[in-house]
């Protein structure tokens, strides 16, 4: 493309007190050689962007360098779709509202914003958007509560909808209940169980295809074009789908697990075997089949507790008030303990604690059960400590019950390609180490096998990857629904532990996920986080070295490998973090709009004075999705931060290429500081472990900085979350603090 | 955990005190506002949370030895704040007459106070009594002008009254030994003895009143009827004993100083239970958290002390028709009032004492603010989870 370069710069906003506009124009005129470059007191108002769209309706102008507010202000406004190339320069937010106004550091640091800007947007190239044939297909994995309604969901907004169910009928677990939580006021009684209406209702809607007693034994490919096979009874047959809704529920958190003595005494049973018994008539005591007279409820029995299950199953408290209903209307004598440690009832639900608490015959206390006793009457006692009574208390019944937990139906995807590899370590039989490590791998993990779910034909596992408690998320807080692999959403009790009327919630909206998923796929367009992104990672593989780092750092497993360790991109995986970029040694990995090269050409484009004292040079590489936004909220709330630091924005820190700084510090820039989210277990980072990997790849930085015999202290990485802005000014003063105290850059001038 | 509390639930208990005025008992929730709210619970001995869950349970054995009951003022301060509503104050009255029947003797008359049918039973045996000694020998007719030593005969009535007094004295007696034993039992070791003096001074002068939260008024309707019965009690005493030894001649002169005394009494009892009655009406939380023992018992001493004055401006107006029946009415809720002593609320002023002064010493003791060693019931649980219980 010939490019026709068109500078375009505001002094609104106060920009024009702070620096002088036309001497600004002059880098652009003179030092650039740009043709067509303009001033506006107001570029955002209708006669600046009336200027603009004349420029390219002409044809004087095919590429915009935008000098004027942060990108993140004001995209509609300078949206001028996806013809032309557009780069903004944050002139407003990170050098008028944050610098000294009419201060010549304050001006040259604008100067080298747009030199920058106009490096990069000379390296731009048009995008080419992916346009291949989308299937709008959706199909749902499990025929439980979530699953039936998210088909329907998925079906009534007219999407096609294949609804695959492991067990004989569709139902799951809620179907196998005769009572639920009571759905409507005044939310005193349990309800009757209606999903037999919602499951003839999905077995009847044309667009939905159910398929029972089918297991999913391959998922091949990429959002918009799935291939999934299915095998059941008949055989096996292929289908092509556009995203996936995995909701496959729960399971009981084993009986077998839990550290309380007596757990395991005949007339104990977990709160889902007494659901089983009382759909049969009265409950007896499984020793000896005598009707309960007193039953003693254990609640938070695995849920809560750290060596288990960390979280509260959310469930337990409102299934025991409803067995305790159930058990009642059997036998209205019956004696009913609840021994609790809250009882967790949210929302109208406490409503439905307290009329079962009323009743004389239900006695509820908090306390912990700390072991169970056979007593010679047949009875079971249970020993409770800490109870609000003051002191060590014992009470029989004929029955305990265990309100045990919710795990999830979920597929450890690591911990199955850990046991995987172990496995082929012990066939390959190198060496007698490896073979003894990967035989412990084995037999701690081999439980996992056969666990897996989606069978996904991915390089980086047969599964959705698991974070804490295994649930599959992304980022539970931020991106609900979203779990590790694109296109793939959790829904329901697999995600977080809920009950039925939140499943069907749950289900719309990972429904409403996949359908936006494969509509954005149909615009080419990235899903979330950078929603609507045209852009995607091209390889220029005859380059290649086969080193694999792209294909194992990718954090959607968007790239897998051919036998020769050759990456193969799926683009329609991609989320466009740069990731891959970040990781390649060889530099073969870019987007038209954001390369190792353009950023390397916005260093080269910053100037670097030669006298250090008064103007030392920092650069920052900061994340666009945290501490981009934090540098903005910094400048709007007019804090004021050292005028020799120059912002490079990063797609996410783990994009960053080492290259980058090997380039800024063999320029005579002082010091580089990288600014990106929070890392760790609970990490904040928009694609899971770009600043993780980042902080990683700077080990090797510093290894460089010795040989280069520069101090490692030029070269530092913080967490910054959004909100931190009041932590700017500090911590960048305080880095150009430290930087000074090193000296200048003894590469400088050279 | 041998010596772990075995929890069998008492499920008569729990009934007698949901019938009572502990209808809402099994609301609560544990949150231990009313704990916290309440002025006379200490940390040593903290209540009405524990005792709320002890009723919800049935563990009528536990709360039968609890000094707590005992020292609650029945303010309301707790039935006020509480967030669900369970009505702690009525509940705490509740458990107290639920106690009172548990050691009443003999027992068959436990509930004699609590139900209407019990209290009009007590009311026609009163009568009946009055009339067997006034009516029958008389055969059914009154001399005119009418003298009351003639229609009750002295030489009859005061020999009864001993009577009454002696097995009313006796079955408070039994019922303190039971109670006695109950605080003993759940490690309650005060020295009761050196305690009442005290104890008794606390009592007189109200003070507990005073920190109530429910307002003086209800302090000084209590101050009014506790010394109107002081005083009639010293006054009856005396004029019954004088009259026996021949010292005084009744009926007294109006200006007799014993007869201004009393009849100052008198007035002083209508006017506190009326005060005391009102304050329980007046309040809604509190008229719905009463039993029909709170009512029978205010009403029993308004009743006395209004007909009391009534028959004396009877008398004095010479109105020969109501004379005899006021008065009759009179003796008849007199004797009533002592009958149903030990089984209605009236009994608190012996059983409160006893508690008050089992408890004394720890209150007063050193350890307060900490566990007292001993006391099943108010050592504090450990283990983490639970913060301050009180």
């Amino acid at each position: 493309m010939d490019k026709k370069l068109g500078v375009y710069i505001c002094s609104g906003c106060s920009i024009g007190e702070s620096l002088d506009v036309d001497r600004l124009a002059e880098v652009a005129k003179k030092d650039c050689k740009v043709p067509v470059c303009r001033t506006h007191a107001c570029l955002c108002g209708d006669e600046g962007i009336a200027q603009m769209r004349a420029d390219l309706a002409e044809g004087t102008v095919n590429t915009m360098v935008i000098a004027a507010c942060s990108p993140r202000a004001k995209m509609e406004c300078f949206n001028f779709g996806a013809g032309p190339i557009v780069e903004r320069v944050n002139l407003r937010e990170q050098v008028a509202w944050s610098h000294q106004p009419k201060d010549e550091d304050t001006q040259m640091l604008a100067g080298d914003y747009l030199r920058m800007g106009i490096a990069k947007a000379e390296k731009m190239e048009p995008l080419e958007p992916l346009t291949e044939a989308i299937s709008r297909t959706v199909l749902v994995v499990g025929g439980g509560v979530t699953g039936i309604h998210a088909a329907l969901d998925g079906a009534d907004a007219g999407y096609d909808v294949l609804l695959v169910e492991k067990e004989a009928q569709l139902g799951g677990f809620l179907g196998s209940l005769k009572k639920t939580f009571p759905t409507r006021a005044p939310y005193t009684k349990a309800a009757d169980n209606d999903l037999a209406k919602k499951i003839g209702a999905v077995c009847a809607h044309p667009r939905v295809r159910v398929f029972c007693s089918t297991q999913v034994v391959r998922t091949e490919g990429q959002p918009g074009m799935f291939d999934v096979t299915l095998q059941n009874g008949h055989g096996t047959e292929t289908h092509r789908v556009g995203s996936i809704v995995l909701a496959t529920g729960w399971k009981p958190y084993e009986r077998a697990r839990l550290a309380l003595p007596g757990c395991e005494l005949p007339d104990v049973v977990t709160n889902v075997e007494l659901e089983r018994m009382a759909a049969s008539g009265p409950v007896r005591r499984p020793s000896d089949g005598v009707p309960a007279k007193s039953v003693l409820f254990v609640q938070c029995a695995g849920s809560r507790d750290p060596a288990h299950l960390s979280y509260c199953s959310s469930v337990c408290c409102m299934s025991t008030l409803k067995e305790a209903e159930i058990l009642r209307e059997e036998n209205p004598a019956i004696e009913i303990f609840v021994i609790y440690r809250d009882m967790i009832t949210p929302g109208q639900y406490e409503a439905y604690y307290q009329s079962l608490q009323n009743h004389p015959r239900n006695f509820f206390v908090k306390g912990t059960v700390k072991s169970l006793e056979r007593e010679t009457s047949g009875k079971v006692i249970a020993n409770i400590d800490d109870s609000l009574f003051g002191s060590p208390i014992r009470v029989a019944a004929d029955l305990v019950v265990l309100a045990t937990g919710m795990a999830p139906n979920s597929a450890d995807n690591d911990a199955i390609r850990t046991l995987r590899e172990a496995r082929r370590t012990v066939e390959r039989n190198e060496s007698e180490t490896q073979r003894v490590e990967a035989e412990k791998v084995i037999a701690q993990l081999q439980d996992r096998e056969g666990t897996e779910i989606l069978h996904l034909g991915y390089r980086q596992g047969p599964d959705l990857p698991v974070l804490q408690n295994g649930f599959p998320d992304s980022h539970f807080v931020c991106f609900p629904y979203e779990t590790q692999r694109t296109g793939i959403y959790a829904a329901g009790a697999v995600r977080a532990p809920m009950d039925a009327a939140l499943a069907a919630e749950d289900a719309s909206g990972a429904m409403m996920k996949a359908i936006q998923s494969v509509e954005m796929a149909v615009n080419g367009q990235a899903v979330h986080p950078r929603a609507g992104d045209l852009s995607y990672p091209n390889f220029a593989l005859q380059r290649c070295t086969q080193c694999k780092r792209c294909t194992v750092e990718c954090p959607f497993g968007a790239i897998d490998e051919d036998e020769k360790g050759t990456p193969r991109f799926n683009p329609y995986r991609c989320r466009r973090c740069g990731i891959c970029m970040g990781a390649c040694p060889e530099r073969i990995i870019s987007f038209k709009n954001y390369s190792v090269d353009m950023i390397a050409g916005m260093v080269k484009a910053i100037e670097v004075p030669d006298e250090f004292e008064d103007k030392p040079r920092i650069l920052i590489f900061a994340c666009e999705n945290d501490a981009y936004p934090a540098l903005d909220q910094a400048g709007m709330s007019h804090a004021a931060y050292d005028a020799s630091v120059c912002v490079i924005p990063l797609r996410c820190l783990g994009s960053m290429n080492v290259v980058w700084i090997a380039d800024a510090l063999s320029r005579g820039i002082d010091g580089v500081m990288l600014m990106g989210c929070k890392f760790g277990d609970d990490y904040q980072c928009h694609f899971i472990r770009g600043s993780e990997l980042a902080n990683r790849r700077l080990e090797n930085v510093k290894d460089t900085l010795q040989r280069l015999q520069l101090e490692s202290g030029r070269v530092e990485l913080v967490q910054l979350a959004i909100n931190e802005y009041d932590r700017v000014p500090q911590l960048i003063d305080n880095f150009v603090a430290r930087v000074r105290e090193l000296g200048p850059n003894p590469y400088k001038g050279f | 955990m041998a010596d772990a509390l075995m929890v069998q639930p008492d499920h008569a208990f729990i009934r007698e005190v949901i019938r009572d005025s502990g209808g809402e008992l099994k609301k609560c929730f544990q949150c231990a506002t009313c704990s916290s709210v309440c002025a006379h619970s200490t940390e040593v001995r903290p209540f009405p949370r524990k005792q709320m869950l002890e009723a919800q349970w049935g563990m009528g054995n536990r709360l039968l030895g609890d000094p707590a009951i005992w020292l609650c003022h029945d303010c309301g301060d707790c039935t006020a704040r509480c967030p669900r509503g369970a009505r702690p104050s009525a509940v705490m009255d509740a458990i107290r007459l639920a106690v009172i029947k548990r050691i009443a003797f003999p027992r068959f008359m436990g509930s004699v106070a609590s139900n209407l049918g019990g209290a009009v039973l007590l009311f026609i045996f009163s009568a009946l009594l009055l009339l067997s000694i006034a009516v029958l020998p008389l055969g059914g007719s009154f001399a005119r002008p009418l003298i009351y030593g003639e229609m009750f005969p002295k030489a009859r009535l005061e020999p009864m009254f001993y009577v009454v007094g002696v097995y009313v004295a006796m079955a408070l007696l039994v019922g303190m030994m039971r109670l006695v034993r109950a605080l003993r039992a759940t490690g309650v070791q005060g020295a009761i003895l050196p305690a009442l003096l005290p104890a008794l001074i606390e009592i007189t002068l109200h003070r507990r009143f005073a920190s109530c939260g429910s307002g003086q008024i209800r302090r000084w309707g209590h101050l009014l009827v506790f010394s109107a019965f002081l005083g009639l009690a010293v006054m009856g005493t005396a004029v019954g004993v004088g009259s026996m030894l021949g010292l005084i001649d009744t009926p007294l002169p109006m200006l007799h100083p014993l007869k201004v005394f009393a009849n100052l009494c008198a007035l002083v009892l209508a006017v506190g239970a009326a005060i005391l009655v009102w304050v329980r009406w007046a309040d809604q939380e509190k008229r719905a958290g009463s039993s029909f023992g709170d009512w029978y018992f205010l009403v029993l001493l308004g009743g006395v002390g209004f007909t009391g004055i009534l028959t004396e401006a009877v008398r004095m107006g010479q109105n020969l028709d109501w004379m005899f029946t006021i008065y009759f009415i009179h003796l008849c809720l007199v004797l009533t009032l002592f009958l149903s002593t030990p089984y209605s609320k009236f009994a608190h002023f012996l059983y409160r004492t006893i508690a008050m002064a089992a408890a004394w010493q720890e209150s007063q003791s050193p350890a307060r603010g900490q566990a007292v060693a001993g006391g099943p019931d108010v050592a504090l649980p450990e283990g983490p989870g639970l913060p301050h219980v009180i």
